[in-house]
């Protein structure tokens, strides 16, 4: 098995042979390679960022040549779409992206310093959650994921939020990753009711379940969760078990309503750090470009056609690496 | 069905509304005693009457009674419900109106839509509609707000999107809605047929009550108004710039307007939200909220450069400087406020330096050229240091909000009790420099009594 912290950066011969005999024009995903006129590209020539921006190309054939003569450090693409992109003017929409980077995850069971291959699944369970959530509450289409070398790009291409802007991009954020907890009182005529988030199997309420679960079964005796002391957390982890069979009444009566309500409004602190918000509020971002080769990790940025079944060490890793360990 | 209140009443931008505004014939009358209007307003239950100066004499009279209404409710302790009876008397809906367009069209015509008085309208008609639907009956209540959606809502299939403008200007809240597959659930059968199966151990018509039932269609009723409101006076303020003479009455009156919000936040002091001028004086580290405190200490690597250069530097130069920069609506440049700049090398870099002194690595040992960027946030352009020959090359930042904090830095925000109730750091500060002057003369008050003993 390849480890991705044994993977030294590519050298600029690597990078050669990856763009010359291996990668191919047609690995670019066609939401990319159909709205090229439209997109601005951006190139990391030397490993120091993208900073030979505004790049712009007006068939793939053009974009094909660039990469195959220049064979880029980095290769980055607008999320953005403009009528005129070399000069990033008049701004016509942006797909709606989220960045879930392995190694900021707030919760990772492994204790490596970078990536590995134990926070990289952490991060693919967490884009499965996401995608569940953009489909089945948000009923948003036309969804892509990308391995992006060290986590995941999700893009979403639905025309109904690529118009949309920063404030409505970073209200979905929140509603993604559970960041609010949701209320746990309702009035009626002359009475009040009290419905947890998880008796509540629908909407909001089921996500921020959803994502709380996710968190306490990742949970370990290193985390530091806001509000929740260790005597808490200890008690969190030795009644884990009930969560992982959906028994949350007990669950909470174990550890008290208050002391509960302090470990959820942790997880829902820490959740805002799930994905890289910043990314997903930028209406001009340039992300990595599928296919592309992320050359400090040697790894292949690459298009995922089935995210439960993706191994990033069998579908991303280029020939050379192979080639370089033998 | 027999609706027993007018929709103007509570939706002014209804069709009834526009023709009320249709029937009100010459503008100028807007300014005549009206017989009928003081009718109704003496005949209001429980309506005040000791004094003349309570009862509204005109359209413009009403207009001013109702941002006054807001205003006092808000702000006054001593606040009293009884002068303000009328506008919650059904009969006052054919005035009523005309006053709410009076309002948009002055505040439209000369603050614009971005104006504190623009807010200030938007949100004195959510609370009036919110106030007016907790005095009619159960059955009036659900019957006109039902009545109102239908109008303002043309389709059974209502997906969030719908919504964009609620969303984005955090009148609504994605997770305070239902959403299944894209659409908002508002509808009792519709959430029946999709959740029922899904409900253990609960009746799903009382979850369908406490989640959704009258509230979440009351509260995207109110929020809807409120933002035909803000586009109206937007639509208004547009229509304006084109026009060479506004109309002297709208003008008047919008500053009456001003008149009101100042004297309410002049009696009343500070704290209301919208007004309030906090005096720049040397800053109080122990007034800062938990986030600038943090930052304070120094940040690690992950984070420090925006935690240095777009939060602090904006927060701490505006709270030395033009702490009221949010009550005031002005923009300013430093030099406005110090014209020698000697505050900002005296006291404002100095703190600033110092916090990226305690980062680790320290952030200009590490990064030089972001003293570049530090002084591009504070409208000196992209120098190495401030001089007042290239100020305004770049904007003075105004601080971050609690918001964008959570988004750009999320591992700052460890909000604390006083957090509750602001929405920027800034105003946290001006919160608490007051109460902290206020424990310190307490302090010393007893100090000096102790001395005497």
């Amino acid at each position: 098995m390849v480890k991705i912290e044994y993977l030294t950066p590519a050298s600029p011969e690597e990078r050669k042979r990856y763009y010359r005999e291996e990668w191919d024009i047609k690995q670019v995903p066609e939401y990319i390679t159909h709205s090229i006129q439209e997109r601005e590209f951006g190139f990391d020539h030397v490993g120091r960022g993208p900073n030979d921006r505004y790049k712009v190309f007006r068939t793939p054939d053009l974009l094909k040549r660039f990469l195959k003569v220049r064979t880029p450090f980095a290769a980055y693409c607008s999320v953005a779409f403009y009528d005129k992109p070399r000069r990033r003017d008049r701004w016509t929409k942006a797909e709606l992206v989220f960045d879930v980077d392995a190694k900021d995850i707030p919760i990772r069971t492994c204790e490596c310093e970078g990536v590995c291959e134990i926070c990289l699944n952490e991060a693919r369970e967490i884009v499965c959650g996401i995608i569940d959530t953009l489909n089945d509450n948000l009923g948003l289409n036309n969804i892509h994921v990308v391995y992006s070398g060290r986590g995941y790009h999700i893009r979403v291409l639905d025309n109904d939020v690529m118009g949309v802007n920063s404030d409505v991009r970073s209200q979905i954020v929140k509603y993604l990753v559970g960041a609010e907890v949701p209320e746990n009182e309702y009035s009626l005529d002359y009475e009040k009711v009290s419905y947890e988030h998880f008796v509540i199997p629908f909407g909001y309420p089921n996500v921020f379940t959803e994502r709380v679960k996710y968190s306490i079964l990742h949970l370990n005796e290193h985390i530091e969760l806001d509000g929740v002391n260790k005597k808490l957390l200890n008690d969190v982890l030795k009644n884990k078990h009930l969560i992982d069979d959906d028994n949350w009444g007990l669950f909470k009566n174990k550890l008290g309503p208050l002391r509960y309500k302090k470990v959820v409004n942790g997880i829902a602190s820490l959740n805002m750090s799930l994905v890289d918000a910043k990314v997903s509020i930028d209406l001009k971002r340039i992300l990595r470009l599928p296919s592309s080769l992320h050359s400090l990790v040697s790894m292949k940025c690459t298009e995922v056609k089935n995210i439960e079944t993706f191994d990033p060490f069998k579908e991303a890793v280029p020939k050379f690496v192979y080639e370089r360990k033998e | 069905m027999n609706i027993m209140v007018s929709a103007a009443f509570i939706n002014p931008l209804s069709d009834e509304g526009e023709i009320i505004v249709r029937e009100l014939g010459d503008f100028e009358r807007v300014l005549s005693d009206n017989d009928d209007l003081m009718q109704i307003v003496t005949e209001s239950r429980s309506q005040e009457l000791s004094d003349d100066s309570l009862i509204p004499h005109n359209y413009v009279d009403l207009a001013i009674k109702r941002i006054e209404w807001y205003a006092k409710k808000k702000n006054d302790r001593n606040f009293d419900h009884k002068q303000y009876d009328f506008l919650f008397n059904t009969e006052i809906v054919k005035f009523d109106v005309i006053a709410f367009y009076l309002l948009c069209q002055a505040v439209g015509v000369k603050y614009g839509p971005n104006s504190r008085e623009s807010r200030v309208m938007v949100e004195s008609q959510g609370k009036l509609i919110e106030n007016r639907l907790g005095k009619l009956s159960k059955n009036e209540r659900g019957e006109i707000v039902t009545n109102i959606l239908n109008s303002l809502i043309s389709t059974t299939h209502l997906k969030w999107t719908f919504f964009e403008d609620l969303i984005s200007t955090k009148k609504l809240k994605l997770h305070d809605l239902i959403l299944d597959k894209g659409e908002i659930i508002l509808d009792r059968e519709d959430f029946l047929e999709r959740f029922s199966n899904k409900i253990q151990g609960r009746k799903p018509e009382k979850m369908y009550e406490a989640l959704i039932g009258d509230r979440i269609k009351e509260l995207v009723m109110i929020k809807m108004v409120m933002q035909n409101t803000e586009n109206y006076i937007l639509k208004v303020g547009e229509i304006s710039e084109r026009e060479i003479e506004p109309n002297p009455i709208l003008l008047k009156l919008a500053d009456k307007i001003s008149e009101v919000l100042a004297a309410s936040v002049q009696s009343y002091g500070f704290g209301s939200g919208y007004g309030g001028s906090v005096k720049a004086s040397v800053l109080n580290p122990k007034a800062f909220p938990p986030c600038v405190k943090k930052v304070m200490e120094g940040m690690k690597s992950g984070g420090r450069n925006d935690a240095i250069i777009m939060f602090l530097t904006p927060f701490i130069s505006y709270a030395r400087l033009y702490p009221s920069v949010f009550s005031e609506n002005v923009t300013k440049q430093i030099s406005d406020v110090d014209p020698t700049l000697l505050i900002v090398q005296n006291e404002v870099l100095p703190l600033i330096f110092g916090a990226a002194e305690r980062c680790s690595p320290p952030l200009f040992e590490d990064q030089p050229q972001d003293k570049v960027n530090l002084n591009a946030k504070l409208g000196f352009g992209m120098h190495q240091n401030p001089e007042l020959k290239n100020e305004g090359e770049t904007t003075w930042y105004t601080p971050m909000s609690c918001e964008k904090v959570k988004i750009h830095l999320p591992s700052l925000c460890k909000p604390d009790e006083n957090c509750k109730k602001i929405g920027n750091p800034l105003s946290y500060y001006n919160r608490m420099i007051w109460k902290v002057k206020k424990e310190s003369k307490a302090e010393s008050a007893a100090e000096q009594k102790d001395d005497k003993r």
